[in-house]
């Protein structure tokens, strides 16, 4: 029994450590490294030698051994063991597509044998799993800001005193699962149209084992906007990508920065929403919630959500008790 | 002249490389005797004969005939597939001109078969099958949706020849301890112990000898004894075709098929793997195998077990592809008012060749992981009937019980899942019959970028 325990917490660990050397994952070597290479590329273009010294935060071991990062680190292993427990194995991609792919047929949905080449497939199927996908995660995000319950989960991301690559994963297992469950819903919903539009057509554009957009977005520095190293992509790119400097503004703890850059590649989605915010090469920002989180450990970031959803519903109980004895 | 040179240089090195047929010289040390082939699978090809004559008389229902076939050993049997017709004349007339005594079912695999009511063996679900079809009409039962010929034979090539090749002569008797190669197989034959071993797996393959020199188009062919492919099929050119070496049974024959439609490469792939091997055995010119040589043969052994898989699981999977057009049509006729008992008969036939199949590849002892209980469940103990009834279990006494089950249009979207299943789980490379539109290849794309549980 503590044999099995010791084997299983041993494959999970190693597997989690293996992010750092796949080329598939966010935090993989390559991309922790590509990321400060894209920043030293931009910055000493627009300072010269100064920009080198922009890179500092990045760099500085006090960032990336800071009480928070470490609360990032432990926040990542031990979410990554509950959701392996938590989500069942046999619930599956294949299963929701399956069930998807069946229904559109049943609703007399089919091929719609248009006789397009399969680059075409593939670039069009590419495209619209891309903008779902980037759509979705606005949505999910923007949805965990404006809901007091969700929110209450969502401030442990925003409870990052000081950014680093890993801040990604400084989540609640909560929201992870909700994450999880997004990235299945909006997969399934554009494969399953795809296939029965397409049959045996439909296939990622993938570079190194991720979506062409994906690899785009993580070579060129998805890892700074966790980072000290704000990096704007100037005021035209900004209407269209979010950049570094524009995450970062969504994590500061300042007032008139609340409820600003939800999305994750494309800036259309806050645009649309009213939520669009610039970034700025010399911004200083304070981050954190300014709340009791921001000084918690791992152990205070599981909990923590629940006590102050709690009190939520104890408020909302008592206010309504109150509005009907005024009623009356 | 230089490029004359080097197609020499090619083809000396080509006729290096090993033979292109299974056709190997003695080299036990110390043999005395005169045979000059130490190629022997003759038993194999006997039981080959016995599977394809089963396949026979269960559509005739006299059940003293097909246990003749299945269990019994006795002499005289007659062999009634494959026989000689026009323009395609066959050596052997009798079961006992290729082996006497052999028999399916004590070669059959004796573990656990989950996907059947009451958990039977291999062997005994053999012999179940055969109890049932006498009892049936001529091999057809409407009333539960069973075809016990294809349920039968089916299921049988999975039990007996994949299962023994792959589970016994590929697996343990590879084992250093076992029938070694410095010794001959038993007394007084032309063979060792390890050419011996790996002679029977090929024997059960069922392929003809020389199979690398065949297209797997004419292999098709040979097994349906086309005239026009006769000259293709008697490699010696002695005007008859040997059942020992020039004809294509089960496996072989599925494999070879499905490369003929899809382009694939079951067929070479396997057949390359046993002639490389049985070459690297013959090598060793009748000394005992190093372990070095023994880890290459079992990388052959290797190939030729995953291949092998894969050509069942394909077989599978096609059939769920025929199940599930079975299906639409059933409703299609259905709808107009129509005569359904014939799409009812197709579908019946279909279903028992999809779940002979997949029962086939529970009969190896391999680990099929979460597959195996996959494929129970959503192909079930019979086909989805009128009144959305399926069979669930079997009674004290062999009857069968059904109770209401899903509708036969949620029975497609399982075929649609059975055909997900296979591909993800046997890495299928021809799918035939595709249903799911090329599912299980995006799948595979999004499951190697996992999924995702971060956001920003
Ligand atoms: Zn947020
Ligand atoms: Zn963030």
């Amino acid at each position: 029994m503590l044999e099995t325990f010791v084997v299983w917490l041993a494959d999970e660990l190693a597997a989690a450590s293996s992010s750092l050397v796949d080329s598939s994952k966010r935090v993989s070597l390559w991309y922790l490294l590509s990321a400060v290479l894209f920043a030293w590329l931009v910055l000493s273009l627009r300072y010269g030698a100064l920009g080198w010294a922009r890179l500092k935060p990045y760099l500085s071991w006090r960032v990336w051994w800071h009480r928070s990062a470490r609360t990032d680190y432990q926040l990542w292993l031990a979410n990554r063991l509950l959701l392996g427990v938590l989500i069942p194995k046999t619930f599956t991609q294949a299963v929701w597509v399956s069930w998807l792919y069946f229904y559109w047929q049943q609703q007399g949905f089919g091929d719609l044998q248009l006789g397009w080449s399969d680059a075409t497939v593939v670039v069009l199927f590419s495209l619209c799993y891309f903008l779902v996908d980037d759509f979705s995660r606005f949505l999910v995000h923007w949805a965990m800001h404006k809901t007091p319950w969700l929110w209450a989960f969502h401030q442990v991301h925003h409870g990052a005193k000081v950014l680093t690559p890993f801040t990604v994963f400084r989540t609640h297992p909560i929201e992870g699962l909700l994450f999880f469950l997004r990235s299945m819903a909006s997969q399934s919903l554009v494969i399953s149209i795809f296939l029965v539009a397409f049959p045996n057509q439909v296939s990622l554009w993938q570079v190194f084992g991720v979506l062409i957009t994906t690899f785009v977005f993580n070579v060129l520095g998805a890892n700074l906007r966790h980072s000290g190293v704000a990096l704007s992509y100037g005021s035209k790119l900004e209407k269209w990508l979010i950049s570094p400097a524009q995450h970062q503004v969504h994590h500061s703890v300042a007032r008139q920065h609340y409820d600003r850059n939800f999305g994750v590649t494309l800036a259309l989605w806050d645009r649309l929403f009213g939520s669009w915010h610039p970034g700025n090469d010399d911004q200083t920002l304070r981050y954190g919630t300014g709340q009791a989180i921001d000084e918690m450990g791992m152990l205070g970031q599981w909990l923590e959500p629940f006590r102050s959803l709690f009190q939520t519903l104890q408020r909302r109980t008592k206010q309504r008790l109150k509005l009907r004895l005024r009623g009356k | 002249m230089k490029k004359s040179l080097l197609a020499m240089l090619i083809a000396a090195g080509a006729m290096q490389a090993g033979a292109t047929s299974y056709e190997f010289d003695v080299t036990l040390k110390g043999y005395q005797g005169d045979a000059t082939s130490s190629v022997s699978y003759s038993g194999q090809i006997a039981r080959h004969a016995l599977h394809n004559s089963l396949k026979k008389v269960v559509s005739q229902g006299d059940e003293a005939v097909m246990l003749q076939y299945l269990s019994g050993t006795e002499d005289g049997r007659k062999l009634l597939d494959p026989a000689s017709k026009d323009g395609f004349a066959i050596k052997q007339s009798s079961i006992d001109e290729l082996s006497k005594g052999k028999n399916l079912v004590s070669s059959a695999y004796d573990g656990v078969i989950t996907g059947w009511p009451g958990n039977p063996t291999g062997q005994e679900l053999l012999e179940q099958l055969v109890a049932q079809a006498a009892q049936s009409n001529q091999g057809y039962d409407p009333v539960n949706g069973y075809d016990y010929i294809q349920l039968v034979s089916k299921f049988a090539m999975g039990a007996v020849f994949y299962n023994k090749a792959v589970n016994h002569y590929l697996e343990e008797k590879l084992e250093a301890d076992q029938h070694p190669n410095n010794e001959a197989y038993k007394a007084g034959v032309p063979y060792t112990g390890k050419e011996h071993v790996w002679d029977e797996a090929f024997g059960y393959f069922g392929a003809p000898a020389h199979g690398l020199e065949l297209t797997p188009e004419e292999v098709v062919q040979i097994t349906k004894q086309n005239p026009e492919y006769f000259a293709k099929a008697d490699a010696n050119g002695d005007g008859v075709v040997d059942l020992k070496s020039e004809m294509a049974y089960a496996h072989a024959y599925y494999a070879a098929s499905i490369d003929a439609s899809a382009g694939t490469n079951y067929f070479h792939t396997i057949m390359q793997a046993f002639v490389d091997g049985r070459q690297l055995i013959s090598d060793a010119k009748g000394e005992r195998l190093t372990d070095a040589q023994r880890s290459e043969l079992k990388a052959y052994a290797a190939t030729i077990a995953t291949a092998w898989q894969q050509v069942i699981a394909e077989a599978a999977f096609k059939y769920a592809g025929s199940v599930y057009s079975d299906l639409e049509k059933i409703a299609a006729v259905e709808e107009a008012h129509g005569d359904v008992s014939k799409s009812f008969r197709n579908y019946v036939k279909h279903w028992g060749e999809l779940k002979g199949f997949a029962l086939a590849l529970e009969a190896a002892g391999r680990d099929l992981g979460n597959a195996q209980a996959g494929l129970d469940r959503l192909i079930g103990f019979s086909p989805v009937l009128f009144g959305d009834m399926q069979v669930v279990a079997q009674d004290g006494q062999g009857g069968f019980v059904q109770a209401s089950s899903g509708s036969m249009q949620e029975y497609k979207l399982n075929m649609i899942k059975v055909q997900n299943l296979l591909a993800q789980s046997f890495d299928l490379k021809a799918k035939l019959k595709d249903k799911t539109g090329g599912m299980s290849d995006v799948l595979k794309q999004i499951d190697a970028a996992g999924q995702s549980a971060e956001n920003d």
